[in-house]
């Protein structure tokens, strides 16, 4: 279980992140939703260990991990831009955690991973070599060769298009159930987050505003912000997805 | 504040600035202090001496018209051979000869620019006699003119061409399309664009002329330029240190100008957010034009540089003109001169490797680093004044600081020196590449049980192969041909190449001038050779796999 309380965070006297209170049972798929600006990455950077907090602490497992450093923490990050090594190739990628850690994980272990991300017929390719969806799946097969405690993925969908999307959404569910691996997803697109998450967490400006399952979010709307600027968009996109789907069958009816 | 420790950066930002205090700042205090230093105390006593005579305030206005005249000339041509390049439809293998033959003169020191126009254009000089008549006299404001100008050409060639590269070519078809006339096209889309390039190179040609020491050294004669002054003041038969540090302090003036002005200027650069491919319109007289006229500015450079491989393999030059490998010979059997070579060569790869571990040092806490920014300013700000001081006032700054310490005469001080001197463009090119690269890296890497160390080692230095190429050849190149500054420094054991070849026009040896240019131009063709087909195999690499 992973808790924060309290989580604080400034820059330069402009607070970004308020009195931050939340926990994540084990195995869960959590979303941090919000517009841009809210604090959501900031608040990824934190948990990863890569930021600071100004007060309030972290706790894993109910262990005080405020001050551990990054490396220590044993959680690991999947970044929007994946940074990849360019100079080395697919496989080279996957296994760069074992040339320092070699035990972390069996050579079953690594190939499992590559059958389950469909990675095989491109383990020789160069990075600049795949499309975005193949970069995305060599970026977390690299990351779950090091066996996190928690995964954490920043974007991982906005650079990705239509079908490929789904793909990768379903292998990040599957990945999370078949590993019961803790995943913690920054995203700003409610229909992401509502469709891939056990429990989506609502931030703006700075403050949590919903924390909870995506039906309670749809059904109990906590405050205006929520209603206006989640709901409404989901609802604009539903509309315009039926419009479309009720033309069509009207066309084909005439 | 990251908790990421960052251990090793530090200590790389605490040596980078250790060195530039050591090296530059308090050398560059102690000329300060040194010219107001006078018989009665502390006060202006020798700016008021040395701006009252009036040898200075000639060679002032001489250095100020000569520079102006020569930035304002080269930067005309190396926009003809640019617009060739850029912007017709000449045959590829033609425009690359355009482009590998503007920037040759960049391998030779300046110092020998003057001695071949001295045998080209003098009156028993080579092309005199080709062409039967003495185009101008070189000891003077034709000669300096000729030589600043084929010291300055490549650099604002360069300058230029890039500009041009990053000028977007729909906009030529726009204008046509708004019923623009072929002239107006000319100004919209091309000419405005590149005012702010232009001015920069005009800027840039300008303060190297100004600054310069090897040419007026050879041809300067009767027109005096502050550069003269300055080594006379310093080297010459009544050395005045005083008045030496006066004359350099007010040689900062206009580069600080200079450079002033080109962080000014940057601001008028037009940015296009995407460069289109564009077929140019069939012009077969422009072609014509641009063809002819790219290829009689460069023989006209470019014919200078004739003699230094007819001279030294002639008798005797002009009298007896049979063919002869004496004077090599008496060179590679001179221990003397064999030794100097050495000495280049180990100057010019000890700098090299120097440099390149201290730009790419400061290059990796400025680009790569949570150092707060106002620590950052400070390397920026390092790399800005480096640009800004020449050669010379660095020299003497030297002279002045290290005489009497051990560092005095060795290979050391003149290695530090081209370090220093050249600091500026290596780190800029380092630093660029390096903001280009992912900024997740480090963390990445970590986060898979990398250490800072490791991960530069495994990953961002194989990912900056080119860059160090070129940065190597920079330094390499630079520390070949440099006199400016190495000048002071030289000891009698620690001779270079360049500062033998002034040794030498002393004794008026010129068949031993060329031989040594010669072997500075060789050298330093391999090494461009060798390193710039490395680089375009680097880069071919990468373009292949996208």
């Amino acid at each position: 279980m992973l808790e924060l309380k309290n989580i604080k965070k400034s820059y330069d006297g402009v607070p970004v992140l308020k009195n931050i209170d939340l926990s994540i049972a084990d195995g869960e798929i959590v979303s941090i939703l919000g517009p841009s600006g809210c604090g959501k990455t900031t608040l990824l950077n934190i948990i990863l260990g890569l930021t600071d907090t100004d007060s309030g602490k972290i706790l894993f497992n109910g262990e005080d991990i405020t001050n551990v450093p990054m490396e220590k923490r044993g959680f690991n990050i999947v970044f929007q831009d994946y940074a990849l090594f360019p100079n080395l190739n697919v496989y080279q990628n996957i296994t760069y955690g074992l040339k320092n850690k070699p035990d972390l994980s069996t050579k079953e272990e690594v190939n499992d991973l590559i059958a389950l991300l469909g990675l095989q017929p491109h383990l020789d390719k160069k990075i600049d070599q795949l499309s975005g969806g193949q970069k995305q799946r060599v970026a977390l097969a690299k990351t779950m060769v090091m066996k996190p405690k928690i995964l954490l993925l920043d974007e991982p969908l906005s650079a990705l298009d239509g079908v490929i999307k789904e793909s990768i959404k379903e292998k990040i569910k599957q990945i999370a159930r078949d590993y019961h691996l803790t995943t913690i997803i920054v995203t700003h697109d409610p229909e992401e987050a509502l469709t891939l998450s056990d429990k989506v967490l609502i931030v703006n400006e700075g403050c949590i505003s919903q924390y909870g399952a995506p039906e309670e979010i749809i059904t109990m709307p906590q405050n205006a912000f929520i209603k206006e600027f989640i709901l409404n968009q989901l609802e604009i996109k539903r509309n315009n997805i039926f419009a479309l789907f009720q033309q069509k069958t009207t066309v084909q009816a005439v | 504040m990251v908790i990421r420790r960052e251990k090793e950066i530090k200590i790389i930002y605490v040596v980078t600035i250790a060195l530039f205090l050591a090296f530059l700042a308090v050398p560059i205090l102690r000329l300060f202090g040194e010219s107001f230093l006078a018989e009665e105390g502390i006060g202006l006593e020798n700016y008021i001496s040395v701006l009252a005579g009036k040898g200075f305030g000639n060679a002032f206005g001489n250095s100020i018209v000569i520079s102006l005249s020569s930035a304002l000339i080269s930067t005309i041509l190396a926009f003809f051979l640019a617009y060739s390049i850029q912007y017709t439809n000449l045959a590829s293998g033609y425009k690359k000869w355009i482009r590998l033959l503007a920037v040759l003169p960049m391998l030779l020191p300046t110092i020998t620019y003057g001695f071949a126009i001295i045998y080209s254009f003098g009156k028993q000089g080579l092309l005199t006699k080709l062409l039967g008549v003495q185009l101008f006299d070189i000891y003077g404001f034709g000669g300096l003119l000729f030589g600043y100008v084929i010291y300055t050409l490549p650099i604002s060639f360069l300058l230029i061409l890039n500009t041009m590269g990053y000028i977007d070519k729909k906009f030529m078809i726009v204008s046509r399309v708004m019923g623009d006339n072929g002239i107006k096209t000319f100004f919209q889309t091309v000419f405005r664009p590149l005012l702010g390039t232009l001015a920069a190179s005009m800027v840039q040609c300008f303060f190297l002329c100004f600054t310069d020491y090897g040419i007026p050294a050879s041809v300067g004669g009767r027109y005096e330029v502050i550069a003269t002054v300055l080594y006379n003041e310093m080297l010459g038969s009544i050395p005045d240190f005083q008045q030496g540090a006066v004359v350099a302090m007010l040689m900062l003036v206009p580069s600080i100008v200079s450079i002033a002005l080109l962080r000014y200027l940057e601001r008028y650069n037009i940015r296009y957010n995407k460069i289109s491919t564009v077929e140019l319109r069939k012009n077969a007289a422009r072609d014509w034009f641009c063809g002819i006229g790219s290829a009689v500015i460069l023989i006209a450079l470019l014919s200078v540089f004739l003699v230094i491989f007819i001279v030294p393999f002639v008798q005797e030059w002009p009298y007896q003109t049979q063919f002869t490998l004496e004077h090599l010979q008496a060179v590679l059997q001179d221990n003397s001169l064999t030794m100097v070579y050495r000495n280049s060569i180990f100057v010019a790869v000890a700098t090299a490797v120097l440099g390149l571990l201290i730009t790419y040092g400061a290059a990796l806490a400025t680009a790569r680093s949570s150092i707060k920014q106002k620590y950052k300013a400070a390397i920026n700000s390092i790399a800005l004044i480096t640009n800004t001081i020449p050669g010379m006032v660095i020299g003497i700054a030297y002279m002045l600081i290290f005489s009497g310490t051990p560092l005095q005469n060795t290979f050391w001080l003149m290695i530090l020196c081209n370090v220093v001197h050249f600091f500026s463009t290596p780190y800029l090119m380092m630093k660029n590449s390096l903001e280009k690269l992912n900024s997740s890296w480090e963390t990445t890497a970590s986060l898979m049980g990398d250490t800072w160390v490791k991960t530069i080692v495994r990953i961002v230095t194989p990912n900056m192969k080119s860059t160090i190429l070129e940065v190597f050849s920079y330094y390499f190149v630079n520390a070949m041909v440099t006199v400016s500054a190495v000048i002071f420094i030289a000891g009698a054991r620690t001779m270079v190449l360049t500062t033998k070849i002034k040794e030498l026009q002393y004794y008026t040896k010129f068949n031993e001038v060329f031989v040594l240019s010669l072997f500075i131009l060789g050298t330093n063709l391999i090494i461009k050779g060798v390193l710039s087909y490395m680089i375009q195999r680097e880069n071919k690499k990468k373009e292949k796999e996208q």
